[in-house]
């Protein structure tokens, strides 16, 4: 078993995820006001995907059975997701979802820094024999 | 990837909200200018300004980080240019008024304080909106010089 266990990369994968979304979020607020820009947002899928791919393939008996993944890594692409109009210049950001999602966004990241604190402070412990 | 990229985007957002507002306060400042430039000896009145925005996405960048598969956020938001409004002029009837013209009537400015008030509340809204995300970014980068403590 090695020292960090994947939990660290996956997690480090996850904190890379909630930093493009706090950009893409500010880059939609910032554009609120702009004529014909399309708000943005990040999605996973792809690079999740791809992360299952090259994992270990289990045997399903059921297609409805999840895929083993031993290293899922969550990075995240941008894409721009909503092409229709929401304010009459052209502009599909909605404000209120954006601060919705920002809001989420941070209390996603907190918890993630905690486990990662948290994962460190384990082997801290470890390594002082709980000392 | 930089660090601060976020908190340039937002600091973008609030300057060109900043610009947008100052903008108003001109066009309400002179609302009842009828002196504004001297065209071919004559005083033409002030037009009122408005401010045109556009998402920072035109440079090369972010085509060459969409080309290698990369990230694709853009930089925020600047203020183009600021384009006068052509609507026509407000006749006012005024004989007394020295830029009056043959009949007694005054050209007056285009704005409408009415129009520049609902501007004004929505710049600050959005001004309001991109502080918060500030702080939230400025909260996550905190955050995370936390980890391991």
């Amino acid at each position: 078993m090695s020292l960090f266990s994947g939990t660290i990369a996956a997690l480090e994968g996850a904190l890379s995820y909630s930093t493009t979304k706090q950009k893409v979020i500010a880059q939609n607020i910032a554009n609120a006001d702009t004529p014909n820009y399309k708000a943005k947002d990040v999605r996973f899928e792809a690079a999740l995907q791809k992360s299952v791919k090259s994992a270990i393939e289990a045997k399903r008996t059921d297609p409805r059975h999840l895929h083993f993944s031993n290293s899922p890594s969550v990075s995240g692409t941008v894409l721009t997701t909503r092409p229709l109009s929401y304010l009459h210049n052209g502009n599909s950001v909605d404000v209120d979802k954006e601060m919705a999602d920002l809001a989420t966004n941070q209390i996603y990241y907190y918890s993630i820094a905690d486990l990662l604190g948290g994962k460190f402070q384990t082997l801290h412990s470890v390594i002082r024999g709980g000392k | 990837m930089s660090v601060f990229h976020t908190i340039s985007i937002s600091a973008s957002a609030l300057t060109a909200q900043r610009t947008r507002m100052d903008v108003i306060s001109s066009n309400m400042a002179n609302a009842e200018t009828t002196r504004a430039k001297f065209v071919n000896g004559e005083w033409q009145p002030y037009r009122r300004k408005r401010v045109i925005l556009q998402a920072q996405e035109s440079k090369f960048t972010p085509f060459l980080k969409s080309a290698l598969g990369k990230e694709r956020v853009g930089g925020g938001v600047v203020v183009k240019e600021i384009v006068e409004d052509d609507t026509p002029f407000k006749m006012v009837y005024s004989p007394g008024h020295p830029d009056a013209d043959g009949s007694g009537y005054v050209r007056m400015p285009n704005v409408d304080p009415l129009r520049e008030m609902v501007d004004l509340l929505s710049a600050t809204r959005s001004y309001e909106a991109n502080v918060t995300v500030l702080n939230a970014s400025k909260g996550l980068l905190m955050k995370a010089l936390e980890i391991g403590k």
